[in-house]
């Protein structure tokens, strides 16, 4: 669905590179997570792949058109959530999405319908100025599905929500991943990647530092650990083991051969441990 | 169709917001001024000076016969308070250059004003010099026209202009018809083929003269300015943005923008015209050029506003162009100021059409070569402006 090889940009077209020489491939159906801290240069390669930014190297196909070139009935299969919400704020929600709903040519969605999806019903006749941020950004979202998206962009899709209207919207790109949808899902949130994503890509500084499954990425990264505790000499002693290395696996056996154990959980290392791990950077 | 939905869409946002109702307002404003401030006849401020080279007793009987006519009437002397001056004088036919030098005094001179015989009005005030040097002095002075008055041979009265040197041929002319239209003129102190030709001139009253510049700042200027209004509020919500990532064209985004200053410029433009003028006006030219020259001047909008991100940064590039376009003003009130470089400023034909538009005797030709480079104009660039759009949408 999107394909992109040796892409560069530079905002200020010299060697300060917002995007270095980045490649990736995101099969049809694959929920694609993009991740990174402020400024990686995220939102840059969205820009590309929107075409709203110009592209300056590499090549990059986007549900088969090659973006270089205008082909504005590509949008047709596209669907775009920005980051910032972008809507009119003098026409009310139902106009918002009426009016942009016309600008396909293919069948678009009820916008009723998508109100009522992210929670906006009661609010259609509300002009979208007088809307709270989170409310916006929930048309912003709604209004992306107004052409039923093959390919679905998506940034910073939960950034600012509050919880049980970011899991709304969890549910929603669930389902629309399990119809099919193709998503590039821009995020500096490893809880929402995680959950969301089928494959993730690491991105610092204009460079993606890895791609992999979150599972992968656990199991070979995540240190399986396990916290033990047992009786020794009538004392409660506490040990914390990986499950990954020679040494700590045996003494694990030896620790239940030997002793009364008390308690034993096992915990797992989140993305966002992986990541700095990786990366060597917080993702703020 | 997608054009369609997007200007009643933009419609529909003007009507919620105020600058559709500033430009209705406005136009009203101006239209109550022209209705109630402004005096349909014109009390004319037109000065001359005259000095009649011939003998005292020939001079006084020809006045006297114009004040038993009704045509002259005397009235208190004026005094002038000369400056001390040097300047030359250039003859046009013989090329002689004469020099005059002066010094400070005052001169007082007998004043006459000057009625129109068929209706009756003021038309200017004539100030008779005794000697032609005081005459040229008193026109340099002050800017005003200055003519010698002789009697040839045969009796007829003959003119000799003196003017400032930056006049128009049509200027001039019209010198001469205002002298024809006295009746005891003899014709042929006048007959020179341009006064046959302008024979039938019509002139607008003050009113209707206000007209053309009223209805050019209510378009071009506000069309130019409201475009670039509507562009920076869209820029602002980012809305450009999302339309950028569907099907439609931005050229057609753009043109609905144009379409909606049109709309917008020819309800207000019509609230001035229809009261003021009735049915007098070429009502197909003169939507016909308002319309192309909205969409020349929107279009002109949305080139510079793709240069900059924010108003604030247009602002400089924004008053300059606006104080360009109100400058040919000056020389449409101003018949006398009308230097050759003015012209090309796209304000000056557009204030002439208009003005041809409205009087009985349309030049045809001339308004509809403008309207049709206008158009060319517009089209072009509104063809670079969406070039540059397609260019600098940003993430
Ligand atoms: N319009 C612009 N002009 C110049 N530089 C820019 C512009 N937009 C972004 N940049 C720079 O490009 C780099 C990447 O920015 P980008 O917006 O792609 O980051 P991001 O990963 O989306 O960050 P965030 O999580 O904050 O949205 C940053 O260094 C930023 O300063
Ligand atoms: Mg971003």
């Amino acid at each position: 669905m999107i394909s992109v090889k040796n892409l560069s940009h530079s905002y200020s077209h010299d060697d300060k590179l917002a995007v270095n020489n980045i490649s990736f491939e995101i099969e049809k159906g694959e929920t694609f997570g993009f991740l990174g801290p402020s400024g990686a240069g995220k939102s840059t390669t969205q820009g590309i792949l929107t075409g709203l930014l110009k592209q300056q190297e590499g090549e990059v196909i986007v549900a088969g058109y090659n973006v270089k070139k205008v082909q504005n009935e590509r949008f047709n299969k596209i669907g775009v959530s920005f980051e910032q919400s972008n809507v009119y704020s003098k026409l009310t929600a139902k106009e918002n999405l009426d009016y942009y709903a016309k600008l396909f040519d293919v069948p678009t969605r009820d916008s009723m319908e998508l109100l009522h999806l992210v929670g906006l019903d009661g609010k259609e006749n509300d002009r979208a100025g007088e809307f709270s941020k989170g409310m916006k950004h929930r048309l912003t979202f709604a209004r992306s599905m107004l052409n039923n998206p093959e390919l679905w962009f998506l940034d910073e899709p939960t950034t600012g929500l509050d919880p049980a209207i970011a899991a709304t919207i969890k549910d929603i790109i669930r389902e629309q991943a399990a119809k099919g949808t193709t998503s590039f899902l821009t995020t500096h949130n490893m809880y929402i990647a995680d959950e969301l994503c089928d494959r993730v890509a690491f991105i610092i500084d204009g460079e993606i530092k890895l791609i992999d499954t979150p599972k992968n990425l656990k199991l070979q990264y995540g240190r399986k650990l396990i916290d033990i505790e047992y009786i020794e000499n009538g004392k409660v002693v506490k040990e914390t083991l990986k499950t990954v290395t020679e040494e700590d696996r045996r003494r694990i056996g030896e620790i239940v051969n030997n002793h009364d154990i008390q308690t034993m959980h096992s915990k797992e290392a989140t993305l966002e441990e992986i990541f700095i791990q990786v990366t060597g950077r917080e993702l703020v | 169709m997608k054009l369609l939905s997007s200007y009643f869409k933009e419609m529909k946002i003007a009507a919620r917001g105020f600058y559709f109702y500033i430009e209705i307002f406005f136009a009203v404003i101006l239209l109550v001024i022209l209705l109630v401030a402004v005096n349909e006849k014109s009390v004319s401020k037109q000065k001359e000076f005259l000095y009649y080279d011939m003998p005292e007793a020939f001079k006084e009987f020809v006045i006297q016969r114009q004040i038993d006519k009704g045509a002259l009437k005397l009235i208190e002397p004026t005094e002038f308070k000369m400056k001390a001056i040097g300047f030359e004088v250039k003859n046009e036919e013989t090329g002689e250059v004469e020099t005059y030098n002066f010094d400070a005094e005052i001169i007082s001179l007998r004043t006459y004003q000057e009625y129109d015989l068929d209706t009756g009005e003021l038309n200017k005030t004539a100030y008779i010099a005794d000697n032609e040097e005081d005459m040229i002095r008193l026109a340099y002075q002050e800017q005003k026209i200055g003519a010698t008055v002789a009697v040839n041979d045969q009796g007829e009265r003959s003119f000799r202009y003196y003017n400032q040197g930056y006049e128009t041929d049509k200027f001039v002319n019209l010198l001469y018809i205002l002298h024809n239209k006295t009746p005891d003129v003899l014709a042929a102190a006048v007959e020179s083929q341009e006064v046959t030709k302008l024979g039938d001139i019509q002139t607008l009253n003050n009113r209707e003269n206000l007209v053309p510049v009223m209805v050019v700042f209510m378009g071009s200027l506000m069309g130019f300015f409201i475009v670039m209004a509507y562009i920076y509020l869209d820029k602002d919500e980012g809305v450009i943005r999302a339309f950028a990532v569907t099907p439609s064209s931005i050229w057609k985004y753009l043109l609905t923008k144009t379409m909606v200053i049109m709309t917008t410029v020819v309800v207000s433009s019509s609230i001035i015209t229809i009261p003021v003028m009735g049915l007098q006006p070429n009502y197909f030219l003169f939507y016909l050029l308002l319309i192309i020259s909205t969409f020349a001047f929107a279009s002109l909008g949305l080139f510079i506003s793709s240069f900059f991100d924010t108003i604030s940064k247009a602002f400089g590039a924004l008053y300059i162009i606006m104080i360009a376009m109100m400058i040919p003003a000056f020389s449409y009130y101003i018949p006398s100021f009308d230097p050759v470089w003015l012209r090309f400023f796209p304000t000056y034909p557009l204030l002439q059409s208009m003005k041809e538009i409205i009087m009985i005797n349309t030049d045809l030709g001339y308004v509809l070569t403008y309207s049709a480079v206008f158009l060319g104009g517009g089209v072009l660039l509104f063809v670079l402006a969406n070039f540059r759009f397609k260019k600098t949408l940003t993430v």
